[in-house]
């Protein structure tokens, strides 16, 4: 019973980290047509600055506010400066369809080459902000802690926020409004491209929460977030790449199913259980869950 | 007078150039031919990609992963059936082939993210399943060993020739294949395919059925590097395949320009080159273990945006528009 019950509870904290990455990838694909696969390289960064304040300040609270806002402007700086030239210079020609997954990708190796310039490559690690010694239920200590059930509340807290910012504000609708029909919405008045830019803004902060609710449990290194982009990107894929409630649905599927896989047949199926899903999801349907057909074709 | 096709043509050119690399071969050092070989098995490795995303508009992530498929039957075969290495190495181009074809009846239906990130999850998770599996040996691997040349060829024929001619001809044989598999035919419906799938649907082209047939080829040709590629390293086992090698192939593939087979060989000395000039500039401005070490990575990366941004359609089709303007 406890086992399972710890099952549940990990399969929730780690579907929450999950979902904050995958929501980083939708809110990009949704806005510009791009996985942005530098995401992970992004998120690792702004752990590090977060990390560069703790060892300065000694706040935790303080790092992860400095960490989701230098999220927020590398993401604006990095569609501003670096994907919109880009897309100015490649408009036709086949290269079109690999050139953003390319140009991320090589975007990804630069980060994190210069993070290796800056911070070395030791492993280093961040004290968590509570307690990560688990619960005890009926008397045994199970594997969730007083910090998992913070990253579950912020996790909470962010989706809130995000949900009330895209329905209920008129930024929100602009945002909807350039990923739905960015030729429409520039007709009446939006300025698309800043909209753009706003959307990559809101995933890095999305990405930077993600690096400094993670890291504390492991190791910060230059690839630290190597996996969990994979694990963000698999979610995002099989809630449909669409819709911002697809990816949390697609991120806590996964959570459950690794950890489920884990727990009860063999640790070593971890990675395989993310393939089987994906591609179990997909078979299916081979838009994601949520997917829109016109989404698929894009 | 004997009529020249260009197929003809084109196997006298392979031929050429396989008399060149041998007598090169006699020439240069041993390391020289190790580095050698290594691009002769990147070159493959790119060969699989150009051939799946560039004519048949299909991204793979995940080709370290049927690179390792090939490897691991390559080692198998030799190590365990106890065959010869030739044999074991042909085995794994059709292991690796028929593994393809199963994936691409999986995942040809799927396009742009959706098959990004169903390859990409395969090439994180393949490997690891190595671990459940005695027979593969875990994570310290199997050896694969293709054993030394045979007496007839002298005293002096080193290990490394020895590997050079293994992996040079392997590569020209292969390469010529596909060469001659796109010029056919096959080629076209390829391309059409990738440039338009709807009228290529409309003229009677099955895109589903040619999906799935790159997806089993390039695995094919994928499959033999990887077999290669273990070979020069003697060993195979899952860190030999990590995703950094699918970026790295990817990587090859774009600054030798996706749609033509003729850069594949430049495309696998950048690869082998890049770590090599890392190297010596270290040595020469020194720095920080930092900085040393993801100095390759830097570079790598930093060639991927150029050749992205300057170069979209590689360098082949640079040249063609500079000769273009010259005559205008």
């Amino acid at each position: 019973m406890t086992q399972f019950i710890t099952a549940v509870l990990t399969s929730l904290s780690s579907g929450a980290i999950y979902a904050l990455m995958a929501l980083a990838l939708v809110l990009v694909w949704r806005s510009t047509r791009v996985i942005n696969f530098a995401q992970a390289g992004q998120a690792v960064l702004t752990t590090y600055i977060g990390y560069t304040v703790i060892q300065r300040t000694g706040s935790y609270w303080l790092a992860l506010l400095v960490a989701v806002v230098s999220g927020a402007i590398i993401g604006a700086v990095i569609d501003r400066f670096f994907m919109r030239p880009i897309f100015k210079r490649i408009k036709s020609g086949p290269i079109v369809m690999i050139a953003p997954v390319v140009a991320t990708l090589g975007l990804l190796g630069i980060i994190q080459a210069v993070i290796g310039f800056i911070w070395g490559l030791t492993n280093q690690s961040i004290q968590a902000p509570v307690s990560t010694d688990g619960f005890k239920v009926m008397g045994t200590v199970i594997a969730f802690s007083r910090y998992n059930l913070l990253v579950l509340i912020f996790v909470a807290v962010a989706m809130l926020l995000l949900t009330i910012l895209f329905q209920k504000t008129d930024i929100g609708l602009a945002l909807r409004a350039s990923a739905y029909s960015p030729e429409i919405a520039k007709l009446s008045g939006i300025k698309v491209d800043s909209v753009r830019t706003l959307g990559w803004a809101i995933a890095g902060a999305s990405g930077g929460l993600a690096g400094m609710l993670y890291i504390p449990g492991y190791f910060l290194f230059p690839n630290a977030m190597d996996l969990l982009l994979v694990f963000g990107f698999v979610a995002a894929v099989i809630g449909g790449l669409e819709s911002l409630f697809g990816a949390v649905v697609g991120a806590m599927i996964l959570g459950f199913a690794i950890n489920f896989a884990t727990t009860y047949i063999s640790a070593k199926l971890f990675f395989p259980t993310a393939f089987i899903v994906l591609v179990a999801v997909l078979l299916l349907k081979p838009g994601g869950l949520f997917g829109s057909k016109k989404g698929r074709s894009a | 007078m004997i009529k020249t096709t260009p197929t003809k043509k084109r196997l006298l050119l392979f031929i050429f150039f396989g008399w060149i690399l041998l007598i090169l071969g006699d020439r240069v050092g041993d390391l020289e031919l190790y580095q050698g070989s290594f691009v002769a098995t990147y070159a493959l490795a790119i060969t699989s990609i150009i051939l799946l995303t560039g004519y048949s508009g299909q991204l793979s992530l995940g080709h370290s992963a049927l690179m390792a498929v090939g490897a691991y039957t390559g080692a198998l075969s030799i190590f365990n059936a106890g065959l010869h290495p030739v044999i074991g190495l042909i085995i794994s181009v059709f292991v690796a082939g028929i593994f393809g074809l199963i994936l691409g009846l999986v995942v040809a239906r799927l396009s742009g993210p959706y098959l990004a990130g169903t390859t990409l999850a395969l090439a994180i998770s393949l490997p690891t399943l190595a671990n459940q599996f005695p027979i593969l040996g875990g994570e310290e691997g199997i050896v694969f060993d293709v054993g030394v040349a045979s007496a007839r060829f002298g005293d002096e024929f080193s290990q490394y020739k020895w590997f050079f001619w293994i992996s040079a001809l392997a590569a020209l044989i292969m390469v010529w294949l596909v060469a001659n598999l796109l010029s056919v035919r096959y080629g076209r419906t390829f391309k059409a395919m990738r440039d338009n799938p709807v009228a290529a649907q409309l003229s009677g082209i099955n895109v589903g059925q040619l999906k799935v047939m790159a997806f089993a080829l390039s695995s094919g040709v994928a499959g033999l590097s990887g077999g290669l590629l273990v070979m020069l390293i003697s060993g195979v086992s899952p860190s030999a395949f990590p995703l950094s090698l699918s970026f790295a192939v990817l990587t090859g593939a774009v600054v030798t320009g996706l749609y033509n087979l003729k850069g594949v060989i430049l495309g696998g000395l950048v690869l082998v080159a890049i770590p090599e000039i890392a190297d010596s500039l270290v040595s020469r401005i020194g720095g920080s273990e930092g900085f040393t070490t993801t100095l390759p990575g830097f570079l790598v990366s930093a060639l991927l945006i150029l050749a992205v941004v300057f170069t979209p359609n590689g360098p082949g089709h640079l040249l063609k528009r500079h000769h273009h303007k010259k005559k205008v």
